[in-house]
């Protein structure tokens, strides 16, 4: 018995790369990961700091009044909110992948704590500066 | 809402065709269907097959969104097609077939990976002693589960197979061999299980390079599943197993 | 024409078709199973039931108590031996599902809980929330994946049995996604391919459920029984049909008629029982033919309400308050809102009686075996003997589990003494039947598959409906025979090889409408009411132990010089009748008056 030439022809649509385009969902989804990128450029700056700070005082001033050009302020401010935007997003998630206690409670728990450190930190941080 | 039976008013579906022993690919093909508030997708489509194109293929059977045959995309979203009501739509609407599986004719997609992933994760009760046949004789009982123990996998084991979640899932479009979440969903199930104790054979594919670590949590998966059991929760809890289970076994001689 | 060599071949993906294939690959590694189903097993229609499965579990219940039940509420057209293998398996298969992961609904202490369902006298009905079906059926279908000897092919539609000199030797059947014929050859066939609700216009069921199974064996001279006992699930939703489960009444719902008056006091059924504490056999907990009658007569009466242009009844769960429901009728709150707008924690939900399940079926003993040998039927499609006039709600899922292992064992045992049948044997037949098939493709006509359906449903409505007349049958009966005709004229217009539903369905009428005749000739000829069928016509209107204490039989002759097809021939088999005898069937006071202290 022969092989006969199965008339079946299944076609599969190319996935593109503008895929995530296609619905807010996608798009939402992609914004979310893109919050790393001003992060980046945040790091960046910290790390510059660091090295500043060891070549000695001249060039810590100029870190310092590179810090506080506008331009720089207005990319660290947005990283700040893909942070805050960030931390929301994860925030929501956690719970469902360690359901320990209500969502709600786990979500405030979560916020609730990330302010106390920053608090702390600030506090301490604040009386050394 | 009262069921009014207005059948003058009419929806224009445009709905994908392809038949490979004529078509090199698909197009489009638009229809007039009278509808009700209480017409669904499915009830369009059975319309269309009746009354005006015996040839349009599609898959359904039990209409009551628990058999998972009638999966459709709509206006760019998966859904099932028994439970999506015209009333909801102002303009027209846009009938493909399910994204990221292959299409084997008009709205039938080819579902051969979706149960070849199901059955890779193992997904059935594996226990030590196996259980001979039962008889009158052997006397057996039921294991014990209280409520709270059924609660905690009871939301995983009620997937219908309907694939939606894959249609969603973009890792799944950019890569076939992702298990996807239907399948990483029924292993997390069993593994929840209280009288399964089968987790270390099903950790491997979890662990494996196509497994719960493919997912980047997009949790599109989630928003579709007719179900709503959360499909994403269950592959992102498949994560903090599989790391467990790594932080374990670098401690293991 | 492809050849492929099985032991068992397996038609039909539900419960009871994997049930007997898990049974049979357990029984035999070595046994090659070939599971074939027109669709993907977990589409199967075992996925819509969702009440629960009977077993005696409590302390305070007996296997002679679940007898006594079914054999009653069979109208005592029940095989009594069968009945009694029933009950003492069932318990060991609920456990067995259980060990194989099934998540049954429990008591706070970890044990299996129960629940009342109609027409049983004691609690007895393991559930797994109001989707029992749908979580039996995925557990049979992932506990089968860990058989290597189970070898699926799914999406594929038996044509035609393969029978040589009243043996079985296998099958004909078509690949859906190429259009190609398969000869498969098998030492034993099983069928377990579901019953034909979808021969009535309103039914609880899906869209496959057309009755395959019956026409094939039918077809072959195998004897289908009891045909014309069709139940009628008293609460589907208007229209759709779709099914609003009996558990809804267990947990304790009402039906109310327009008057917001609990009319089934008024039919045998009473006294009324308390609000939200419902006793079983009382009431709401009567069986389902019962029921299903009493709203036809309420229709009669103009106390029917209406949902556009259906009459119905109602079906209120208000006093169970939302909790209570979300918990243990979720799917059941998810169906109404979804396809009536109604959240039955606020108002009542329409509903009215549709055709759910077929009693009869392809005649067996009571092992599953037909008169062919080496061919089994088991599950909605067979008639093993276990429903009589009528079936009691949760026996069926038990049903397929028990029958199902029982004739996967039986198939294994056959298949090893059996020798295989050489090809030239079958090749003949499946020539033939090639041939036939591309017979079908034509031009666009007027007539076509869909109007032919239609009309055939809106017949059997309207002749075999819940009540019958003479007149009503042989109308029926003679547009069936008409549309018997027609359908021989009848062309496929799509003539596509790959996924041609039009085909399918082509063929889906064709086995329908010899399973409605079977089913209208049936019921014509028995001249009594019992169970579920039920006449008007003066001195047929109750039961008739003397001349009808008997199963039907109706067997296809064939076709006669001038006529364009075969019809039913019906005969008489007696009832086999053990422990119970016919006697009195009642429920609510009636029942307790007769019960001994």
């Amino acid at each position: 018995m022969s092989e006969q030439h199965s008339p079946r022809r299944p076609y599969l649509a190319p996935l593109t790369a503008s895929w995530w385009l296609k619905h807010r969902y996608y798009r939402f989804y992609m914004l979310r990961e893109a919050t790393v990128l001003p992060l980046l450029f945040f790091c960046g700056c910290l790390i510059a700091g660091f090295y500043s700070l060891q070549q000695g005082e001249s060039s810590w001033l100029n870190w310092l009044s590179f810090m506080a050009q506008p331009w720089v302020m207005a990319l660290n401010a947005l990283t700040f909110a893909a942070s805050l935007f960030h931390a929301k997003t994860f925030f929501e998630l956690f719970p469902r992948v360690m359901p320990l206690l209500p969502a709600p409670l786990m979500i405030a728990g979560q916020w609730l704590g990330t302010v106390a450190v920053a608090a702390l930190l600030l506090l301490l941080l604040g009386g050394v500066l | 809402m009262e069921k009014t039976v207005e059948k003058t008013v009419e929806k224009t579906l445009v709905i994908q065709r392809y038949n490979p022993e004529h078509d090199q690919t698909p197009s489009q093909q638009r229809y007039q269907v009278p509808f009700d508030n209480s017409t669904s997708v499915l009830d369009a489509l059975l319309y269309i097959q009746q009354s005006l194109d015996p040839s349009l293929a599609f898959r359904w059977s039990c209409r009551m969104a628990i058999c998972g045959s009638c999966s459709v995309m709509v206006n760019g979203i998966p859904k099932l097609g028994c439970k999506t009501f015209l009333r909801d739509y102002s303009g027209d609407l846009l009938l493909e077939p399910l994204a990221h599986f292959a299409t084997e004719k008009d709205l039938v997609s080819d579902m051969t990976l979706f149960l070849q992933h199901l059955q890779a994760v193992k997904p059935y009760l594996i226990r030590q002693e196996q259980s001979a046949a039962i008889t009158p004789a052997t006397k057996p009982q039921p294991h014990k589960q209280t409520p709270k123990q059924l609660a905690k996998y009871r939301k995983f084991s009620s997937c219908i197979n309907c694939g939606l979640c894959y249609a969603a899932c973009p890792q799944f479009g950019l890569n076939p061999e992702f298990l996807g979440p239907a399948a990483l969903t029924l292993a997390q199930r069993y593994n929840l299980d209280s009288r399964d104790q089968g987790k270390a054979e099903r950790m491997p594919q979890l662990n494996g390079k196509n497994g719960v670590w493919g997912c980047t949590f997009v949790g599109f998966c989630s928003d579709v599943c007719p179900k709503h059991l959360d499909p994403a929760a269950a592959v992102n809890q498949g994560k903090v197993a599989s790391a467990t289970d790594f932080v374990i076994g670098l401690f293991k001689p | 024409m492809q050849i492929l060599h099985t032991d068992i071949a397996i038609i039909g993906g539900g419960g009871a078709g994997l049930r007997a294939a898990i049974a049979a690959a357990q029984t035999d590694p070595n046994c090659k199973i070939s599971l074939l189903s027109k669709v993907y097993p977990m589409r199967s229609h075992t996925v819509a039931a969702e009440g629960g499965a009977a077993a005696v579990t409590l302390q305070q219940d007996s296997l002679q108590a679940h007898f006594d039940d079914t054999v009653a509420g069979s109208d005592w057209l029940a095989d009594q031996d069968v009945v009694d293998y029933f009950v003492s398996h069932a318990y060991q298969e609920l456990v067995q599902l259980e060990h194989w992961g099934c998540p049954w609904s429990r008591r706070d202490d970890g044990s299996v809980q129960v629940r009342r369902f109609g027409g049983m006298k004691t609690e007895r009905t393991w559930f797994a929330a109001d989707k029992t079906g749908f979580h039996i059926l995925h557990t049979l279908f992932q506990t089968s994946l860990q058989f290597a000897n189970i070898n699926r092919l799914d999406e594929f539609f038996v044509v035609d049995l393969l029978v040589v000199e009243q043996q079985i030797a296998g099958v004909l059947a078509m690949q859906l996604s190429s259009g190609e014929l398969y000869q498969i050859q098998a030492k034993s066939v099983i069928l377990a391919t579901g019953g034909a609700g979808r021969v009535f216009h309103y039914n609880t069921n899906g869209g496959i459920v057309t009755g395959d199974g019956m026409a094939l064996a039918y077809r072959h001279g195998v004897a289908l029984r009891d045909m014309e006992f069709v139940q009628y699930h008293p609460t589907g939703l208007p229209g759709s049909g779709i099914l609003i489960t009996e558990a809804s009444r267990g947990e304790g719902g009402i039906l109310l008629n327009k008057d917001g008056y609990r009319y089934l006091q008024d039919y045998g059924l009473g006294p009324e029982t308390p609000l939200g504490k419902p006793e079983s056999k009382f009431m709401e907990l009567g069986p389902r033919d019962k029921l299903s009658q009493a709203f036809w007569h309420e229709q009669q009466k103009g106390r029917t309400g209406n949902y556009g242009e259906h009459a119905v009844v109602y079906l209120d769960l208000r006093h169970l308050g939302s909790r209570y429901l979300n918990e243990r009728l979720p799917f059941i709150c998810e169906l109404a809102k979804s396809y009536v707008n109604v959240d039955p924690a606020k108002a009542p939900i329409p509903i009215r009686p549709a055709v759910h399940y077929t009693m009869g079926g392809i005649l067996t003993d009571g092992q599953g075996q037909t008169s062919i040998a080496g061919l089994y039927a088991i599950g909605e499609c067979a008639s093993v003997g276990l429903h009589g006039a009528n079936r009691l709600g949760s026996n069926s899922l038990t049903e397929l589990l028990v029958f199902g292992k029982v004739a996967g064992v039986a198939a294994v045992a056959h298949a090893k003494q059996r020798q295989a049948l050489p090809s030239s044997a079958l090749n003949a037949q499946c020539q033939q039947h090639h041939h036939q098939l591309q017979a079908r493709f034509g031009t666009k006509q007027a007539d076509n598959v869909a109007s032919l359906r239609k009309a055939m449903t809106l017949a059997m409505e309207q002749g075999c409906g819940i009540y019958r007349t003479t007149e009503g049958m042989q109308q029926c009966l003679t547009t069936l025979l008409q549309l018997k005709q027609r359908y021989q004229q009848l062309a496929v217009s799509d003539h596509s090889k790959i996924f041609n539903y039009e085909l399918l369905q082509h063929y889906e009428l064709g086995f329908g409408l010899d399973v409605a005749e079977a089913m209208c000739a049936s019921a014509l000829a028995r001249q009594e009411s019992r169970g579920a069928h039920q006449r008007l016509d003066q001195g047929m209107q109750s039961r008739n132990d003397t001349d009808y204490l008997q199963h039907s039989i109706a067997q296809l002759m064939p076709e006669t010089a001038g006529a364009a097809s075969g019809s039913a021939k019906i005969s008489y088999q007696p009832v086999r009748i053990t422990k119970s005898p016919p006697a009195a069937r009642l429920y609510g006071g009636a029942a307790t008056k007769q019960e001994p202290v």
